[in-house]
């Protein structure tokens, strides 16, 4: 772990404190690198940013026929808000939902969860509660076993944002 | 803080074999938000939040939440999965600090 980091030589002379002074720079560096890698789904980044990191160019059609996004229009506490979708899916190995997508617009960390279902799931329904930073449009995307992406939106009304920083 | 990590499995109290099952899980973990200074800028650190809940039945893997720092602290996830043999429904929650909590439940048919 100290190899990676230039350790003065005056430090290197002092051989105790040199000790000292690498185990502490060690301890830092492994915090830092996770880190690093954790916020690979969760950036701070606009939703335009997001959606293309996600979906890249691929077309989303509207899903309101298959989708039931339950969640409050009036959030009155953003730190809380419950959350489901329920997709009307067969969930057979040939066609099922394979991924969820929760997105908040307006959060500074715009995707608040990917679920991947498998067929045994038997349904696809999911829930959770999740933080509104403000009043914004909330959307549930679902992409099917054979790449489609449907998608709903609502706009969500939050009167103390729940988000903080 | 002691209570990071508990968890607490909700399943109905008579499943028949064959029945898509509703599950909520919740979890108590603190779930940190982002952090800014004075100038506004995010304080680089590693935050601690559950980044991954695992859903397991009968050793196969059912659902897979992939998480954020939008989510709600002791977050509450619900799912569903089909019974089809009694056995253990397993569900990890792993977080960016290397913490790692499970909850089971067995599955078993009256």
């Amino acid at each position: 772990m100290n190899d990676g980091h230039a350790i003065p030589r005056r430090e290197a002379l002092k051989a105790l404190g040199a000790l000292g002074v690498g185990a502490a720079a060690g301890g830092l560096a492994p915090a830092m690198s996770a880190h690093a890698q954790a916020p690979a789904l969760g950036q701070n980044e606009s939703v335009q940013d997001a959606m293309k990191r996600l979906f890249g160019g691929k077309t989303i059609k509207d899903g309101s026929a298959v989708i039931k996004f339950d969640i409050p229009l009036i959030a009155e506490n953003g730190s809380v808000v419950p959350v489901a979708v329920n997709v009307d899916s067969p969930m057979t190995p040939a066609s099922y939902v394979k991924h969820i997508y929760v997105i908040a617009d307006k959060n500074r960390i715009p995707v608040v969860t990917r679920v991947t279902l498998s067929p045994e799931a038997g349904k696809a329904s999911v829930g959770a509660n999740i933080r509104l930073g403000e009043t914004g449009e909330v959307r549930a995307i679902v992409e099917q076993s054979d790449g489609t992406l449907l998608q709903v939106a609502r706009e969500i009304k939050v009167t103390v944002g729940g988000c903080g920083g | 803080m002691s209570d990071i990590g508990q968890v607490r499995l909700r399943i109905p109290s008579s499943i028949k074999p064959g029945d898509v099952v509703q599950v909520r899980s919740l979890i108590i973990h603190p779930m940190e938000r982002v952090e800014r200074d004075a100038q506004g800028k995010i304080v680089a650190k590693n935050y601690n939040y559950i980044n991954k809940v695992v859903v397991t039945y009968l050793g196969k893997t059912i659902a897979v939440f992939d998480t954020t720092q939008s989510v709600a602290e002791n977050p509450f996830f619900s799912f569903t999965f089909k019974a089809t043999d009694p056995g253990q429904l397993k569900v990890q929650f792993l977080d960016t600090t290397g913490g790692r909590y499970e909850g089971t439940a067995d599955i078993k048919f009256s």
